[in-house]
């Protein structure tokens, strides 16, 4: 069968965001040998590569993985690593296999450079432009996609691919999001307050650490749990023949706990075995009913997330000696209510003695990381697709819709053919989707799914 | 190797999604229905409960109905919760492994084969739902003829 005209290879493709998983998606498609190929990127920060986790200049914010696991390429591992050592940034005797947590700041340099090292390549073929500004909205057209800028102009191409990243919503009530306009100078020594006890509350103590800040963190979260340690260890081998899928959820944590209880009998830790279901989390994720997901997200993710998203063990020593001295206060429970006045006072009900009680601290900040509602969106492309149907929420409304080959989907069920997503926004369809070492594979994908 | 077990379930499981939606089946209907010892179906389809792929009622007017759509159940996970991890094989499974008494797993070329298989029954029984295979047709049933053993296409 001869090849239809309406069915060529799209060749000119936007990616919407500059952030790290933008920077990994254009990299991926200009792997591609086709010399009509035509990527733009666009970002509205003043650098590429950076997005929300990225953009810190603190070196004490570190990679929350191993530098083995970061590189831009899903078919180069080592990419990371041999630039690291290029730049003599880690120790000729370290090898791949020594745990090495690069600061964040690092990491973004990384991908600038490779960015660069790009449009240097790129520059003769004129295959890659990049562009500087923020985008407004994308419109489906009769041949492809038009994307409206913020100057006024606009640019076409066949395909637009969303990579706007981790949602920068507003701060909730009277807390303000940290290195925010809103953060301003605070008195050393007066008492703060984090929600959140996550990897973000530990990001806020080494900001506040190495502000000089001294006072007493008050860190509250529904349950109050901290992130693990990473721990040098081999994960597990497991296929999909052993994984039991389509069950209800506790089915699936009774399995799970059994796995690691058996393993442990072995001498395995339990990190193996939690970052041996790793190839398999997303297939599990999307072969569960949408009961056991909303239940996953309501009650387990807690206790995942704190130990599978861990920290460095050098971080994870730090933060539990400021517990152990008192420096930070760990509270299981919810705000109940905040008094605005010099200070705030807030009242939190405990978890577990359902007791109130009451903390006068000077600041609030705000680190729970929760999505609360994608169409609520403060990205404008984002929210201008949900508002005119072109997009929906997933049923958990913790990202976009999309199919499984990263198509977005509107309001009335059509699955577009011009508009794709990658990254954290397609979370709802792919769970784990927010760290390198899985944008990475799932660009690689997109970019064999669109190019061949 | 599917076992009995998983064998009276799955058959269990298409009575129930032959059932008009929301409707209950006795279980001495199914038992009865397909030839499939009631002691044993209680236990099966205790075990289809727990995985959340069935819901019952108790009492006189009690019984068992789909938890979701047939369409939305794959045979593959019913099959994972009966029978355990899909192998063809004891040596070839990864998390219920037994090594194999009478050989070199080293050098072993039908475990590596099996390998092999274990892929290719996921590959099949996770693509394929409850639906489908409710639905197979009496034509795919009649060609199956052609797959019987031997002996028994000689008897006939």
């Amino acid at each position: 069968m001869s090849r239809r005209a309406n069915s060529i290879i799209p060749s000119s493709i936007i990616i919407v965001g500059g952030g790290a998983s933008g920077v990994v998606m254009a990299a991926h498609l200009l792997k591609s040998a086709n010399p009509d190929l035509r990527v733009t990127l666009i970002e509205k920060r003043p650098h590429f590569g950076q997005g929300i986790a990225y953009s810190t200049l603190l070196s004490a914010h570190v990679l929350n993985v191993s530098a083995a696991g970061m590189s831009a390429y899903a078919d180069d591992p080592g990419n990371f690593w041999r630039w690291l050592q290029g730049r003599g940034l880690v120790d000729p005797e370290q090898t791949p296999q020594t745990p090495f947590y690069a600061p964040r700041s690092l990491y973004a340099r990384y991908l600038g450079e490779l960015l660069d090292d790009l449009e240097a390549r790129e520059q003769p073929t004129g295959r890659l432009r990049l562009i500087h500004e923020e985008s407004l909205a994308i419109t489906p057209t009769a041949s492809g996609v038009e994307v409206a800028l913020a100057n006024g102009t606009s640019v076409v191409a066949h395909l637009a691919i969303l990579a706007t990243g981790h949602d920068e919503q507003p701060a909730q009530g009277h807390a303000i999001r940290m290195g925010s306009e809103a953060d301003t100078a605070l008195d050393p020594e007066s008492r703060v307050m984090v929600l959140g006890t996550g990897l973000s509350m530990v990001d806020a103590f080494l900001a506040l650490e190495q502000r000089g800040h001294t006072g007493e963190i008050v860190a509250v979260s529904r349950r109050g749990l901290l992130p693990s340690p990473h721990r040098k260890g081999n994960p597990i081998k497991l296929d999909v023949a052993d994984i039991p899928l389509g069950t209800q959820l506790s089915y699936f944590v009774g399995w799970f706990r059994d796995l690691i209880r058996e393993n442990q009998k072995a001498g395995i830790d339990w990190r193996d075995v939690v970052d041996g279901l790793r190839p398999f989390n997303q297939k599990i994720w999307q072969n569960w009913p949408a009961s056991a997901k909303r239940r996953f997200v309501e009650h387990t993710k807690a206790w995942w997330d704190i130990h599978r998203h861990r920290m460095a063990p050098e971080v994870y020593a730090k933060v539990t000696q400021a517990v152990q001295s008192g420096r930070i206060r760990l509270v299981a429970g919810r705000v109940v209510g905040i008094t605005p006045g010099e200070a705030f006072s807030v009242d939190i009900q405990s978890r577990h003695s359902q007791l109130v009680e009451t903390f006068d601290v000077a600041r609030i900040y705000d680190c729970s990381g929760i999505v609360r509602d994608i169409s609520t969106s403060s990205n404008s492309v984002v929210r201008s697709l949900v508002d005119r149907g072109l997009a929906r929420p997933d049923p958990m409304r913790i990202g976009l819709d999309v199919s499984a080959n990263c198509e977005i989907i509107a309001g009335d069920g059509t699955v577009s053919r011009k508009i794709l997503a990658v990254g954290p926004l397609t979370r709802g369809t792919f769970f784990e989707i927010d760290a390198i070492p899985d944008i990475r594979v799932q660009c690689a994908r997109l970019s064999k799914q669109l190019l061949g | 190797m599917l076992t009995k077990k998983g064998k009276y379930g799955l058959k269990a499981l298409i009575h129930l999604a032959h059932m008009p939606a929301g409707q209950l089946a006795f279980v001495n209907d199914i038992a009865t229905g397909n030839n499939i010892p009631k002691k044993f179906l209680d236990a099966i389809l205790g075990e289809l409960r727990n995985a959340g792929f069935v819901q019952s009622r108790k009492g006189k007017d009690g019984g068992y109905r789909l938890a979701r759509p047939a369409d939305e159940i794959k045979v593959g996970h019913v099959v994972r919760v009966l029978d355990g991890p899909l192998a063809p094989i004891p040596c070839a499974s990864r998390t219920q492994y037994q090594r194999c008494e009478d050989c070199n797993e080293a050098t072993c070329q039908v475990r590596h084969l099996m390998l092999e298989v274990r892929q290719a029954i996921a590959e099949v029984l996770d693509q394929r739902s409850l639906a489908e295979m409710r639905d197979i047709g009496l034509d795919d049933l009649a060609r199956d003829i052609d797959d019987r053993p031997l002996a028994v296409k000689v008897q006939a």
